[in-house]
C-alpha cells in the first residue's frame, strides 16, 4: 500500500568523474521496518544514502518522503524532513554531555533567565528518551568518555529526539561485543514500533535473518533485487551480489616463471588491527589481497611498508629484515601505491615532472645537485612508455585526470627501480580504458621480474589479476586461495567471514 | 576497597593539567626561598598583578577551544588603554571613556573574528597581522609615549575597594562568572565546544557555526579591553607597548590549564590556575631579588618546559 | 602555471608603480643615493626573510627569526669588542644555528605546532639576549667588522653583495638540489613526501637550523651597518620580513612560491617605508602598514590558491 510508504527513491543516478556510482536505483522503505541494504564495496550502499542524507546531490531521479517529493541540497535539509543518518564515524561532540549532544542546535530554552539554557529540562528529555530505547546512560555524562556502543545510542536517541521518521544505518555492529548487538536491535525494535523506518547497512549477512524485515541488494550501482526476510536465504542473497557476468578483462599472462621471493611476513602482530598475519610473495606473481572495507588490508600494507609500527612478527624483503620508516623500506626496493593518490601519493601543487622523481633522487642524483637535462630525459622515457596524457612535463598535477595520475604514481615507483610493489586499489576511479592500460602495465612488470602484492575491492579485478589470493577479515587472513579455487562467492563468503 | 579509593585518587592526580602541578610547586618553592612570598600582603598583591592575565586568559580559553588562537590581545589592550587615557584627558566623562575603549577591544575582536571565520584564514597570521595593525595604532593615537596621571577616578580601578575587596578582583570575578555562564549554559558556549571538537556535527545540525566561530574573538577582544581597564588603573597611566607579550603568558595559562588544541577540551579554571601560577613566577622571582632581565629568560624557560614536559607526558 | 606567472608581472608592476608615484610625490626619492639605500635597507630585510622563505616552504614557520638575530648578535658584539674579530662572528652564528636546531627538535620530534615552538624560542632568545647585554648598548666596533655593513666592494655597497651572494645560494639549494626538491615537497603534501620515502625528521631539523643560522648571518651585517647592538634590535623584524614573505607570494600552506618572490617582496616593503620616510609619514603608521599587508597578502593567498582542498 501507497500510504505505507515514508520513502521512495526512484531512477535515481549519480555519476563521479569516470564511474556511474547509482544506475537508476529504485529503493522504498515502509513505516516500521528494517529494510537491510547489501551489497560490496564500491556496489553504491554509500552514494545512495548520502543522497538521501544531502551530502551529494543526485544527477537524475526522485525522492519521495511520506509522499511528498522532496529536493534535498544539504544535510541540513535532510534533518528537516525527517532523516537522520548514523554513520560509522559518530557525529558527536566529544567533550559535550550527552544530553547537550542530543539536543545540539535546539537547546531548550531555560524559562526565567533569557539566553540561558534549561539544563534541568535537557536532561530529563535526555534521561525519558535513552530510557524509551531501554539503555541506561547518565544524560551528564561526557561523551568522550563513553563506550562505542553507549555512544552510538547517544546517537540513536539523537535520532528519537528530532522525531525522525526515517533512520539510517551504516555498519552499526562493527565494533560492538555480542551483547550489545542485542541491546541495539532492542532499541531497534522500539524504534520501529514508533513506526520509524529503519535503513540498516551491513556486511554481516546474518544480520539481515537477525533483524531485517526486507533486503535490497546492489551490484555495480544497480539495483538487483528486493525481497522479504522470511523468502531469502543466504545462499540466494550472496548469488544475488556477486551474480555479474564478467566482462572480458586484460588477459594476463599466468605461464611467468616464478623467482626469489620479494616478501616474507611472519606472525605479524599489530594490536587491535592485524593478527597472526602469514603472507609470502614471489617475483614474477600478482597476489592479490581481497576483504571487505576494515578488514586490515591497507593497513598491512601500510605496516609492510613500513608507514605503521607493528607490535609482533617479522616482515622480510628481499632477505632483509624492514622495520621503521618508509625511507628504510624504499631504499630496500619497495614501492607502495595508496588508495588515496591525491591525500597520501602525489602532492597536486608540484608539477608531473617532480612527482616523478621525487622518490629516486638520491639515486639519480647522488651528488645532491639535479641536472635538468638528465631529469627531463627520465621523466619525458616515462610519460612515453606509461602512455601518460599530459601536453608537458611541467603541468601541475592537480590538472590530471584520474588515470594519468596513478600513472604518475607508478612512474614514481618505477623510476625507484623498486622491484617489490604495493598496490592499494589500483584502478579505483579510473575509466575503463585507462584500467586495461594499468592491467597490462603490471602484467609487464612481474613479467620482468617484479613482485607485487595488490588489494583490490573488485572482484572481477582480483580474480582476474591474481595468481594467489588472501582473503582477509577482521583483521586476520581467512583463506589463501589458489587462481583454480577463486571464485567470486568463495572470495566475498571468506570475506564476510561465513563459514556455513 | 581503600586501595582502589587511593587509585581513583591518584588517576585523577596524575592527570591534573600542569598547571597544578605548576602553581603548587612554584607557591612552595617560593614559600621556602623567601619570608616574604606566604604573606597576606603578598598574595594579595600576586592576585591583584595577576587580574589582568586572568581576564585575558579566559577569552583566551575560549578561542583555543575553538580550535583557534589570538596573538593580537597584547597590542590590543595597549590600544584600549591609550584610548580610555586619552578621553580622559580629553574630559570625556569615565564611563564614555571606558566604553569607547570596549568598544575599540571589541572592534579588533570583530575584525579578527571576520577573517578567521568568514574568509577561513589561519588564526596564528591573522593576529600577528592584527597585532601589527593594533600596535601601530595605539603608538600613533599615544605619539609614542605613555599617557600619565590619569587622577584617583582612574586609579580607583586598581585601588578601590568594594566591601573590603579589592576592584580587580571584585572585576575579574564577574568576568569570569559571565564567561563561566557563557560557556556552560548557554548555546554560545555550546557550540563552542563543538566547533573544537566536531565542527562538521554542529554544522549538521543546521547551525550558524560561522557566527559563533566569529563570536569568540569578538569576546576576546572585549575582555582585553577589559583588562586594559585595570592595567591603565594600576599604573596610573597608558602606555602604548605596556601589554606586549601578554599573550604568550596567556595562551601558556590556557595550554597548561589543560585546555586542549584540537578536541574541544578545557577546563575555564584550569586557564586561572595557569595564570595564577605564572603570576606566583613573575612575583615570586621579583621577591628572591632578580634582576628583570633575566626574568624574561626564566619565565620563558621555565614555560617552555612546562609545555614540553605536557607534551611529552601525553604521548 | 599562469597563475604564478600572472602575479610575478603584477608585483614587478608594482615596483614600477611604486617607483612612479613616489619620485612624483618627492623628487628627492630618485637620486642614485637614495636608490641604494634603499636596494641596501632592502637586502638586509630581504636576508632575514630569507630562512623565514625556506621554512615556510615546508609549510612550517619561525616567529623566533628576530629574537634569534638580537641574540646572535649580542654574543657576537661582545666578543668582537674584546679583540675576538674572526671567533665572534663564527660563535655567533654557531648560536642562530643552534637555536635553530632547537626549534627543528621541537617541530620534528616533540611535534609541537611550528608556531607555538617558534614563538616559544623568541622569548627564550629574547631573554637571553636581556640577561647577556644587562640593558646596555654596545657600540664602536673596529673598522674591519664595519667593512661588513657600511663597506663597499667595487663601489657596491656590501650588504647588497650579501644579498646576491645569499639569493643565488637559496634559488641554487632550493630549484637546483635534491634538498630543495624535499622542502618543497614536505610543504606540498608531507604525508605524500613521508610514503615517498623523504626523511622529514632530517629535513626539518636542517631548515630550521639553516633560518637560525641566516637570522644570524643578517644580524651581523645589520649590526655592522648601524654600528650598534641592544637586546631589543630583533624586536620590529619580524612582521616586515613575514610581510615580505607574503608579498612575494610564498604561500604560508607551503610548495608554493620561493626565494625569487622574497626579493621582490622585500624591495616592495622597503620602497613603501623609505618612501613614508621622504614623506614624514610617522613611523608608528609602519607596524599599521605591515600587519595590514600580512593579512592583505593572505587573504589574496587563500582566494586565488591553486591548492586542491582548504578547509
Amino acid at each position: 500500500m501507497v500510504d505505507d510508504l515514508v520513502l521512495r527513491l526512484e531512477g535515481i543516478c549519480k555519476e563521479f568523474p569516470g564511474v556511474k556510482a547509482l544506475q537508476d536505483v529504485d529503493f522504498d522503505l515502509r513505516r516500521g521496518e528494517v529494510h537491510m541494504l547489501v551489497g560490496e564495496n564500491g556496489a553504491g550502499k554509500s552514494t545512495l544514502i548520502k543522497i538521501l542524507a544531502g551530502a551529494h546531490q543526485l544527477d537524475t531521479g526522485r525522492i519521495v518522503i511520506n509522499g511528498r517529493p522532496a529536493d534535498i541540497q544539504n544535510p541540513a535539509q535532510a534533518l528537516g524532513l525527517g532523516v537522520s543518518v548514523i554513520y560509522q564515524e559518530f557525529n558527536l561532540v566529544p567533550f559535550l554531555s550527552v544530553a547537550q549532544n542530543i539536543f545540539l542546535g535546539r537547546e531548550p530554552r531555560h524559562p526565567k533567565f533569557p539566553g540561558l539554557i534549561d539544563h534541568a529540562r535537557m536532561n530529563a528529555e535526555s534521561q525519558a528518551l535513552l530510557e524509551s530505547l531501554g539503555v541506561d546512560i547518565d544524560p551528564w555524562a561526557t561523551v568522550h568518555y563513553l563506550g562505542v556502543a553507549q555512544q552510538q545510542m547517544v546517537e540513536v536517541a539523537k535520532a528519537l529526539s528530532v522525531n525522525a521518521q526515517i533512520v539510517v544505518m551504516d555498519e552499526p555492529t562493527s565494533a560492538l561485543t555480542t551483547r550489545e548487538i542485542e541491546q541495539l536491535f532492542a532499541a531497534i525494535r522500539r524504534l520501529t514500533a514508533r513506526g520509524v523506518g529503519v535503513i540498516y547497512i551491513s556486511h554481516r549477512l546474518e544480520e539481515v535473518f537477525q533483524i531485517g524485515d526486507r533486503v535490497t541488494v546492489l551490484r555495480d550501482g544497480k539495483w538487483i533485487t528486493t525481497m522479504n526476510v522470511q523468502d531469502a536465504t543466504m545462499d540466494v542473497i550472496i548469488q544475488a551480489m556477486v551474480g555479474r557476468i564478467i566482462d572480458r578483462m586484460f588477459p594476463r599472462d599466468f605461464a611467468i616463471e616464478k623467482g626469489e621471493v620479494a616478501l616474507t611476513v611472519r606472525n605479524l602482530h599489530r594490536h587491535g588491527v592485524l593478527q597472526d598475519i602469514n603472507v609470502t610473495v614471489r617475483c614474477g606473481e600478482i597476489v592479490g589481497l581481497a576483504g571487505l572495507v576494515g578488514a586490515g588490508r591497507t593497513e598491512l600494507a601500510r605496516v609492510i611498508f613500513g608507514a605503521d609500527p607493528y607490535d609482533a612478527g617479522e616482515v622480510t624483503i628481499f632477505g632483509r629484515t624492514v622495520r621503521g620508516s618508509p625511507a628504510a623500506s624504499v631504499a630496500v626496493g619497495v614501492g607502495f601505491l595508496p588508495e588515496d593518490r591525491k591525500r597520501e601519493g602525489l602532492a597536486l601543487i608540484l608539477p608531473l615532472r617532480e612527482n616523478v622523481v621525487v622518490a629516486s633522487l638520491r639515486r639519480l642524483f647522488p651528488s645532491g645537485v639535479i641536472k635538468r637535462a638528465k631529469e627531463h630525459t627520465v621523466v619525458t622515457d616515462f610519460v612515453k612508455s606509461l602512455d601518460i596524457a599530459t601536453p608537458s612535463i611541467n603541468r601541475m598535477t592537480k590538472f590530471l585526470s584520474g588515470g594519468t595520475q596513478q600513472k604518475v604514481v607508478l612512474a614514481k615507483w618505477l623510476c625507484t627501480q623498486s622491484r617489490f610493489l604495493i598496490f592499494d586499489e589500483p584502478t579505483r576511479g579510473i575509466d575503463v580504458g585507462a584500467k586495461a592500460e594499468i592491467h597490462q602495465l603490471m602484467n609487464e612488470l612481474v613479467k620482468q621480474g617484479a613482485a607485487i602484492l595488490m588489494i583490490s575491492s573488485e572482484l572481477p579485478e582480483v580474480l582476474n589479476m591474481s595468481d594467489r589470493i588472501y582473503v582477509m577479515h577482521k583483521g586476520r587472513i581467512t583463506k589463501e586461495l589458489s587462481r583454480e579455487e577463486a571464485t567470486q562467492e568463495a572470495i566475498l563468503r571468506h570475506a564476510m567471514g561465513v563459514t556455513t | 576497597m581503600s586501595e582502589t579509593l587511593w587509585r581513583g585518587w591518584a588517576r585523577r592526580v596524575a592527570m591534573a593539567p600542569g598547571a597544578v602541578y605548576a602553581l603548587i610547586l612554584l607557591s612552595l618553592a617560593f614559600a621556602l626561598f623567601t619570608a616574604q612570598f606566604l604573606t597576606l600582603h603578598n598574595l594579595t598583591n600576586v592576585g591583584m598583578q595577576g587580574s589582568v592575565l586572568v581576564i585575558v586568559s579566559l577569552g583566551m580559553t575560549l578561542i583555543i577551544l575553538s580550535e583557534g588562537i589570538d596573538l593580537s590581545v597584547g597590542p590590543v589592550l595597549g590600544l584600549a588603554g591609550v584610548v580610555l587615557a586619552l578621553a580622559v584627558k580629553q574630559q570625556v566623562p569615565l564611563p564614555l571613556a571606558i566604553l569607547a575603549a570596549i568598544a575599540v577591544g571589541t572592534t579588533f575582536g570583530a575584525l579578527n573574528g571576520a577573517l578567521i571565520s568568514y574568509l577561513g584564514l589561519p588564526p596564528f597570521v591573522v593576529t600577528l597581522g592584527t597585532f601589527g595593525v593594533a600596535q601601530g595604532c595605539a603608538l600613533i593615537l599615544s605619539k609614542g609615549s605613555s599617557i600619565p596621571e590619569l587622577g584617583p577616578r582612574v586609579q580607583y580601578f586598581y585601588d578601590g575597594q568594594i566591601f573590603g575587596v579589592r576592584v580587580p578582583i571584585i572585576l575579574t570575578a564577574i568576568v569570569f562568572l559571565t564567561v563561566y555562564l557563557i560557556l556552560y549554559y548557554t548555546k554560545f558556549g555550546t557550540y563552542i565546544f563543538a566547533i573544537g571538537g566536531n565542527q562538521q556535527a554542529l554544522t549538521l545540525a543546521g547551525v550558524r557555526t560561522l557566527r559563533y566561530k566569529a563570536g569568540v574573538y569578538l569576546l576576546g577582544g572585549s575582555l582585553a579591553a577589559t583588562a586594559a581597564l585595570v592595567m591603565t588603573a594600576r599604573m596610573n597611566a597608558a602606555h602604548p607597548t605596556v601589554a606586549v607579550g601578554l599573550e604568550f603568558d596567556a595562551i601558556v595559562s590556557v595550554i597548561l590549564g589543560g585546555t586542549s588544541f584540537e578536541r574541544g577540551k578545557g577546563w575555564l579554571g584550569g586557564s586561572i590556575i595557569g595564570a595564577l601560577a605564572i603570576t606566583v613566577l613573575r612575583n615570586g622571582l621579583t621577591l628572591v631579588g632578580m634582576s628583570s632581565s633575566w626574568q624574561v629568560s626564566t619565565v620563558g624557560l621555565v614555560i617552555i618546559l612546562a609545555i614540553v614536559a605536557d607534551a611529552l607526558r601525553r604521548i | 602555471m599562469s597563475h604564478m606567472w600572472f602575479s610575478s608581472l603584477a608585483r614587478l608592476a608594482t615596483i614600477v608603480m611604486l617607483l612612479v608615484i613616489l619620485s612624483v610625490l618627492s623628487p628627492p626619492f630618485l637620486s642614485l643615493q637614495n636608490l641604494i639605500n634603499v636596494v641596501r635597507q632592502a637586502s638586509l630585510l630581504f636576508l632575514l626573510a630569507s630562512g623565514l622563505t625556506v621554512v615556510i616552504l615546508t609549510s612550517g614557520i619561525d616567529l623566533s627569526i628576530g629574537s634569534v638575530l638580537a641574540l646572535s648578535a649580542s654574543i657576537a658584539a661582545t666578543l668582537i669588542k674584546q679583540d675576538w674579530i674572526w671567533v665572534g662572528p663564527l660563535i655567533g652564528l654557531l648560536v642562530g644555528a643552534g637555536c635553530g636546531f632547537l626549534n627543528g627538535l621541537m617541530v620534528a620530534l616533540v611535534g609541537l605546532p611550528p608556531f607555538i615552538a617558534t614563538y616559544g624560542m623568541l622569548w627564550i632568545a629574547e631573554g637571553f639576549a636581556v640577561v647577556f647585554m644587562k640593558g646596555e648598548i654596545i657600540g664602536g666596533f673596529p673598522s674591519s667588522f664595519r667593512f661588513l655593513g657600511a663597506g663597499h666592494i667595487v663601489g657596491i655597497p656590501v650588504p647588497i653583495l650579501g644579498m646576491v651572494v645569499t639569493l643565488s645560494a637559496c634559488l641554487f639549494a632550493l630549484r637546483r638540489t635534491n634538498f630543495g626538491r624535499y622542502v618543497y615537497m614536505i610543504g606540498a603534501n608531507r604525508e605524500a613526501a613521508r610514503l615517498s620515502g623523504i626523511n622529514i625528521r632530517g629535513n626539518l631539523l636542517l631548515v630550521y637550523s639553516l633560518s637560525g643560522f641566516i637570522s644570524a648571518f643578517a644580524g651581523l651585517l645589520f649590526i655592522s651597518r648601524i654600528g650598534a647592538v641592544e637586546s631589543t634590535i630583533g624586536e620590529p623584524l619580524l612582521l616586515p620580513a613575514l610581510a615580505a614573505v607574503c608579498i612575494g607570494g610564498t604561500s604560508l600552506f607551503g610548495g608554493e612560491g620561493g626565494i625569487g618572490g622574497t626579493v621582490v617582496g622585500a624591495l616592495i616593503l622597503t620602497l613603501v617605508t623609505n618612501g613614508m620616510n621622504m614623506l614624514n609619514v610617522s613611523s608608528y603608521w609602519q607596524s599599521l602598514l605591515m600587519g595590514a599587508i600580512v593579512v592583505l597578502s593572505v587573504a589574496v593567498d587563500q582566494l586565488g590558491s591553486a591548492r586542491v582542498e582548504r578547509t
